[in-house]
């Protein structure tokens, strides 16, 4: 409100508008302040309608306007939830695209399958929330599953969510793939990568330092073969860092889309850097230990899901793997954001 | 190693496209004015699915075929192409839909049963079962009778695209792709080149003229591409000298390889396309030796070969029969580090 406030005394000023770059900063930000108010009060006043509904269709045994109002309230709940993830994002890159990348941890076909289980859940949560969802790399199993894959989640704070999904994700239940029905615990690395905006300065590269190469492309190619396969990987010579990306119908695309993985991949290589200075770093693949565990999944022989970083814990594992990942999302960043003002 | 030098008979020079081919639309430019409902378009896919898993590596292991993996990733394709709606209501399971809604699709039910049997079972090209190649950032028509794009091929229009900031003169320039076939080249050059660039495309093949002009149109580009039929120069004879650059992907397999090729090309892409004669070169050479005199000096020229061979090949044939007619020959590579194309310049 304080903020609001100063907002407003700078646009009632005369001169504002002399520096207009700085008078369309001002108004912008009154701007996105007041919408949010806005919001607040407005959602303040439907509670208030609602409840008093209630008591009216209650007073005057209505139950079906009592239905209708306990729908609006649960619907009201779902928006302030939303609202609440929202405010709690205000980290630098929070409001960028993002990559989502799995890895199969040791196990095999076991923890391969995990990783494919993992990486669903992830589409399913990112298709709820409304974001563009699109499979960049995937590594497939031998038998069942994935051994890696990448994932591009396209919308605002895609970032600023999934960040709280790295680390490792242990999955503890009776193997489908084991005959004699052992229990069995997987793992899976989970890593996430911001895609920087315009506005950001990202890592140069240079055309010389790439190599480039077709992989998967058996024989003499050309006209001799005809195949929709036309994956490329790109390796970035200095630091060794590579990109691959097959999912695409052009050879052209291909190599696009690895190239952008490839950028973010530097530029996070240079967050990492910097990261001395600025706790706005998530982890890459590689530098995640697989001591690191923070979430475990339990399918036998009890049926749970905790984070063990915030202890929070629900006991239906199966919409936690249909996408339904707010909750803990919620949870790990109201945790942090207490750690932070501590 | 013998080749022979002969030229190839050129039967027609008809200059402009009697067109009476008709191309035909893709399949995910079709409007979606047919009906389905959720539950058997279900039905379809867990059939395609089972049908494209039951291949496995047999294909793979006779002849370079697609595997499962690759049948299911183009089964996702045909579903993006076919479908009006998101194909992402394929996906959700759990999800209470109702199984009875209308799905709009862009052709018939059973025309996608057929469809996907043919890809499977008769391996027709999955890009003639949709009836498109996307080829760089293009979409491109393709039928029966034309021949589809390769990925190799795309980065003839990377070398041009060098070429011409070495030397912005070719940027508004005539440019010539011989034996345009869809019109990839033609299309994929036409739209790095300026205001004034032009390009001359031809082709002997009434359908793949017809193709390549629909392609063109479709990208609104009639001001810059010409498609012209007949043999390699001949519809190109009023232009002599005048080009600043000539690409090709001419047919460079040898008659004798024919036979093997893998079933989605040997199959169901025409001969005309492939077919090098004897050695795989005849037409190559024939390129070579009209390039001298179609091309102005310090014009450039990029052809593609059947690999290091042919590419070698033709250094030598340069260097020694074509003596200080051209400069910078040199070998190029594709991503899969074979010696793809030979690029050049004409000598000043
Ligand atoms: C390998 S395909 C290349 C098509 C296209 N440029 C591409 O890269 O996708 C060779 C093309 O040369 C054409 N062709 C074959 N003989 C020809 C001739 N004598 N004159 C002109 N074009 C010819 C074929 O019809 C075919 O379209």
């Amino acid at each position: 409100m304080d903020r609001l406030e100063v907002l407003s005394a700078q646009l009632n000023k005369a001169d504002l508008w002399d520096d207009p770059v700085h008078a369309g900063r001002i108004s912008r930000e009154h701007g996105s302040l007041m919408n949010k108010v806005e919001d607040v009060m407005a959602i303040e006043q439907e509670l208030v309608e609602h409840i008093d509904m209630i008591k009216l269709a209650q007073e005057e045994n209505d139950p079906e306007l009592e239905l209708e109002s306990v729908k609006a309230l649960l619907r009201i709940r779902r928006n302030v939830k939303q609202k609440e993830l929202e405010a709690l994002l205000s980290g630098e890159h929070d409001y960028c695209s993002c990559y989502i990348e799995v890895q199969a941890g040791a196990g095999g076909t076991e923890s391969m399958d995990w990783a494919s289980m993992v990486m669903q859940m992830y589409k399913s949560w990112a298709q709820h929330k409304g974001y563009g969802v699109s499979v960049v790399d995937e590594m497939p199993g031998e038998i069942a599953g994935i051994k890696r894959a990448t994932i591009e989640v396209d919308g605002e704070n895609a970032f600023g969510y999934a960040k709280s999904e790295v680390g490792v994700h242990r999955l503890v239940r009776i193997s489908p793939f084991d005959s004699a029905k052992r229990r069995h615990t997987s793992f899976v690395a989970v890593a996430v990568i911001p895609i920087l905006g315009d506005g950001s300065t990202r890592v140069q590269i240079n055309e010389s330092d790439l190599r480039i190469e077709r992989f998967r492309s058996g024989g003499a190619g050309g006209q001799s073969v005809n195949t929709t396969e036309s994956a490329v990987r790109i390796t970035h010579i200095p630091t060794g860092i590579t990109a691959s990306c097959q999912n695409e119908r052009s050879q052209h695309s291909n190599k696009a889309s690895a190239l952008a993985v490839l950028q973010s991949r530097l530029d996070q290589l240079e967050m990492a850097r910097q990261a001395q200075m600025n706790a706005q770093h998530t982890q890459s693949l590689t530098e995640i230990s697989w001591g690191n565990q923070i979430r475990t999944y339990v399918l036998h022989p009890y049926r749970m899901v905790k984070d063990l970083r915030t202890n929070y814990e629900v006991s239906d594992p199966d919409s936690v793997l249909e996408g339904d990942l707010d909750d803990f999302i919620l949870s790990f960043l109201s945790t942090s954001l207490d750690k932070d003002e501590e | 190693m013998r080749l022979s030098f002969i030229r190839p008979i050129s039967c027609c020079a008809v200059s402009s496209p009697t067109t009476l081919v008709k191309p035909q639309t893709p399949l995910f430019l079709r409007p979606p004015t047919f009906k389905t409902t959720l539950t058997d378009l279900k039905k379809w896919h867990l059939w395609a699915k089972s049908l494209a898993s039951s291949v496995g590596s047999a294909f793979l292991n006779l002849d370079n075929g697609p595997d499962s993996n690759q049948l299911l990733r183009e089964l996702n394709w045909l579903i993006e192409d076919a479908i009006g709606t998101p194909k992402s209501i394929l996906e959700q399971p759990h999800k209470s839909r109702n199984g009875n809604s209308t799905v709009l699709i862009r052709t018939c039910l059973d025309e996608l049963y057929v469809l996907w049997k043919q890809r499977v079972e008769e391996r027709r090209p999955f890009q003639y079962v949709v009836g498109c190649e996307h080829w760089r950032d293009l979409v491109l028509s393709v039928q029966e009778g034309v021949l589809i794009p390769r990925p190799e091929t795309e980065l003839i229009v990377d070398l041009v695209d060098e070429a011409i900031k070495e030397n912005e003169e070719l940027r508004d320039g005539l440019w010539g792709d011989l034996g345009t076939g869809s019109g990839a080249l033609a299309i994929g050059i036409a739209r790095i080149l300026g205001s004034k660039g032009r390009v001359i495309a031809t082709d002997l093949s009434p359908v793949a003229t017809a193709v390549a002009s629909y392609n063109v149109q479709r990208y609104d580009l009639e001001e810059k591409v010409h498609v012209k039929q007949g043999s390699w120069f001949e519809p190109l004879r009023d232009n002599e000298g005048e080009f600043v650059g000539l690409v090709s992907n001419p047919p460079y397999i040898p008659s004798k390889d024919i036979g093997g090729l893998q079933a989605e090309v040997g199959r169901h892409e025409p001969r005309l396309a492939l077919d090098g004669g004897a050695s795989g070169m005849n037409d190559l050479i024939h390129l070579c030796d009209g390039a001298v005199s179609m091309l102005k000096p310090g014009g450039f020229f990029a052809f593609e070969t059947n690999g290091d061979e042919q590419s070698k090949f033709l250094v030598h044939y340069i260097e020694t029969k074509k003596q200080g007619s051209f400069s910078k020959v040199k070998m190029v590579s594709d991503f899969a580090g074979i010696q793809r194309f030979i690029t050049g310049f004409r000598g000043r």
